[in-house]
């Protein structure tokens, strides 16, 4: 194969960079110069232009989304809105090191090469029809994001099953059944990683910010809040990609085939495996049982978890230093300090109270405008960055409005902020399922935005059903 | 034209334009319509194939960027790898395999390249080792390709899109030296025996006149733009094609005429507009027609 330098050149910044930074630093020179409104202190005043700047550079991407976030921490007493102590003390939260111990528990999954294990297992039962075929994907992906970031399990699942597509002679673009195949890898785990506080690192976010509000979440609370909408999203979304691309294959037994032989190259789970399918299992269990605030909370099971693998040798450091993406700690740090600086300086109420007055008193609608704006964000952003930005002014709308509560508020942003179907940049998961070739941007739109907006049904549904009135939330 | 004639006028033409066909194929995009179209012409040009696959690295660079915070430098790393293996295995066990079906029935049996790097920068390699008489690919809306080629390439580019009938639309205008597209649109009518539309603009947007050479002139009136396009197109009666002149939008007056006739192929030259709508720059002509128009453009710069 010949190999052709590309021009595109990732570390060199381009004239479309520069004109981004100089957009976000002029951004924040504005906030700077001109005077704060009345009713916003000088220190929201310039917490804002600090969100400006961050959104700017979130959405643009002219600088690595976690440098964004180092620079929310540096601006924050450049500016004098925190001191350096209150910046890094919201940093050193908790959830900070439930993120360490998640990707040390998602590095030795990948080591091993459980997940791979456990994904054919499940496309093993659903090889009945290409439909079901299909769903299987989407609840094969969604599980799997439960216990491991949802990023990794679209990496997992791209190979496997893009080699049954290509078992099937599947032409890339041109198949509906290619085109589904992937979209439920990128969907069902956008949705999957909703379930559980493992899933996505906005989920570690939105408890660490509520924990600062004095709210503490256990695992199986957040697993009560945020199941019914994924039961509910997962098979909706499959019916929308069903609807929007109709399958034109009827046989599959190609597939069952190059299951059945991916399987048995697997071979026997060797004692590894087995190790860490304990120790997940068990961390698992202690997260459920053992993760409220009166025992020993969600970080605590997650390093133990990690060091239960290094004693039983399932995993080395070198392990862990090949695998945990240092990046997203830097980028929960900016989006943790972005969220607590907001509450603070009063200029997530500031917000808030601006969003009232367009969108009034009503719940419902107030909640509406909510969902819709987060899935917006989200979908331009990375979805830590919306949440960050938009859970500040939703607890400034608990406070501002009687019948949402900073729970209800907080909820409804973290699980709007990981339904980002629309776009390639939306999600690390669009992207990879959209580099195997088997759909366009197009397709990701048309489908996406019908999913986008039955899922602003879906939570709207839930919370002002289950949440508001069942769980009294 | 005699039945000899046109025999005789397609072995050359065979030899001078499409001798030798690139046809690329993105991992971004599968241009089915490509396929039968070079395999229509190597028939009757008796053309030899390249085809050309190319790994997207523009698409991995992509993913790697939006992930680099959420996935570490290994973890990309493998990725990519796996998506690269991926795509070889596409290009060989599906690709390539497909092709080979399509052209061996019609006793074409194409050379097969596999390469990695941006679309453009590939084909233009390839266009630096090899030498092609004709580029044929699709256009995509919805992909990371910027088909920067269309405007830089000096071998025509034909961006097929399976739509209309047996008839070519001539793209004429005040913006282009008007040497090329007349003579090879003839050309082609009576080797493929279709029938030819010429179209003469007198795009006011940038209302200078191009010379021969494709030198601009200073600006010009409507009067003297118009004059200048009717002399032009009373040669082209001489040779007996159907001609028109309109003013207007070049891309806008190119896609609505192809859409009247229904055009099978719109040739299109070495433009070049300056101006634009309220006199903002035009970025690249080629492309906005490419984009606009939903009939197959040849390219000839």
């Amino acid at each position: 194969m010949e190999n052709n330098q590309s021009t595109y050149e990732k570390h060199k910044f381009n004239r479309r960079d520069i004109f981004y930074i100089a957009v976000a630093l002029s951004v924040i020179a504005l906030f700077l110069i001109l005077p704060p409104p009345s009713g916003l202190s000088r220190e929201g005043w310039l917490m804002t232009g600090i969100l400006v700047m961050a959104i700017i550079l979130w959405i643009t991407t002219p600088i690595p989304i976690a440098i964004t976030g180092l620079l929310i921490m540096v601006m924050q007493p450049a500016l004098g809105v925190e001191t350096a102590a209150d910046v890094f003390h919201s940093f050193g939260n908790s959830a900070v090191f439930f993120l360490i111990g998640i990707f040390i528990l998602a590095a030795a999954i990948e080591k091993h090469g459980l997940h791979r294990r456990m994904a054919l297992k499940f496309l093993g039962i659903f090889e009945n029809s290409p439909r079901m075929f299909t769903l299987g994907i989407m609840i094969s992906s969604a599980s799997l994001s439960f216990i491991m970031p949802a990023h990794g399990v679209a990496a997992l699942l791209l190979p496997i099953v893009a080699s049954i597509l290509i078992a099937m002679k599947i032409m890339p673009r041109q198949s509906n059944f290619g085109k589904v195949s992937m979209l439920a890898i990128a969907y069902g785990c956008s949705i999957g990683s909703l379930g559980t506080p493992i899933g996505g690192a906005r989920n570690p976010l939105t408890i660490g910010i509520l924990a600062q509000e004095g709210i503490r979440i256990s695992f199986f609370e957040w697993m009560k809040y945020s199941m019914p909408v994924v039961v509910i999203a997962l098979p909706l979304v499959w019916l929308i990609l069903q609807f929007s691309f109709p399958p034109e294959v009827d046989d599959i037994s190609k597939a069952r085939r190059e299951i059945e032989n991916q399987v048995s190259s697997m071979g026997k789970m060797g004692r590894n495996e087995i190790a860490v399918s304990a120790i997940i299992a068990l961390t698992v269990v202690l997260w459920i049982f053992f993760s409220s605030p009166e025992y020993f909370g969600l970080a605590v099971i997650a390093l133990l978890g990690g060091a239960l693998l290094f004693f039983t040798g399932s995993i080395s450091w070198e392990d862990v230093e090949k695998r945990v993406p240092w990046g997203i700690i830097l980028l929960y740090g900016g989006a943790i300090t972005l969220g607590v600086g907001m509450n603070d300086t009063g200029a997530g109420s500031w917000i808030a109270n601006l969003v009232l007055d367009v969108a009034g008193s009503n719940v419902y609608l107030v909640m509406l405008v909510l969902i819709a704006f987060t899935i917006l964000l989200t979908n331009v952003m990375s979805n830590v960055g919306a949440v960050a930005t938009i859970l500040p002014i939703g607890l400034g709308v608990a406070s501002g409005i009687s019948g949402i509560s900073p729970l209800l508020a907080s909820m409804t942003v973290a699980l709007s902020g990981g339904l980002a179907f629309m776009l390639v940049i939306s999600t690390p998961g669009n992207a990879i399922t959209y580099s195997s070739g088997y759909f366009s941007t197009k397709d990701l739109l048309k489908a996406g935005g019908i999913a986008n907006i039955a899922c602003i049904g879906i939570v709207l549904l839930v919370a002002m059903v289950y949440w508001k009135n069942m769980l009294g939330m | 034209m005699t039945n000899e004639k046109i025999e005789i006028r397609r072995s050359e033409l065979g030899k001078s334009m499409f001798e030798n066909i690139l046809l690329p194929v993105s991992s971004e995009f599968y241009p089915g319509k490509a396929l039968e179209r070079s395999a229509f012409l190597a028939e009757i040009f008796g053309s030899r194939i390249t085809m050309l696959y190319i790994i997207e690295e523009k698409t991995l660079d992509n993913t790697d960027k939006i992930s680099d915070a959420f996935r570490s430098y290994y973890e990309r790393e493998e990725t990519k790898s796996d998506i690269r293996r991926e795509y070889l295995s596409t290009a060989e066990k599906v690709i390539f395999e497909n092709a080979k079906q399509f052209f061996e029935e019609k006793n074409i049996f194409p050379d097969e390249k596999i390469s990695k790097g941006e679309f453009s920068d590939v084909i233009r390699n390839e266009l630096d080792n090899e030498q092609y008489n004709l580029i044929i690919t699709g256009y995509e809306r919805g992909c990371l390709l910027h088909y920067r080629i269309i405007d830089s390439s000096r071998v025509p580019i034909w961006v097929e899109s399976g739509a209309g009938n047996s008839t070519i639309l001539a793209v004429c205008s005040n913006l282009a030296p008007n040497q090329k597209v007349p003579r090879v649109s003839i050309e082609l009518a009576h080797s493929l025996g279709w029938k030819l539309h010429m179209l003469y603009v007198v795009d006011m947007q940038d209302s200078v006149e191009v010379d021969k050479r494709g030198n601009r002139s200073g600006t010009k009136s409507e009067r003297e733009l118009t004059d200048a396009g009717e002399e032009f197109l009373k040669e082209m009666e001489g040779a007996g094609v159907d001609t028109r002149l309109v003013t207007g939008s070049l891309e806008r007056e190119t896609v609505r005429a192809a859409r009247e006739i229904n055009a099978g192929l719109v040739v299109v030259g070495r433009e070049q507009k300056k101006n634009g709508l309220l006199g903002l720059p035009v970025k690249s002509i080629k492309k906005k027609l490419a984009e606009k128009c939903e009939y197959s453009i040849l390219f000839i710069n």
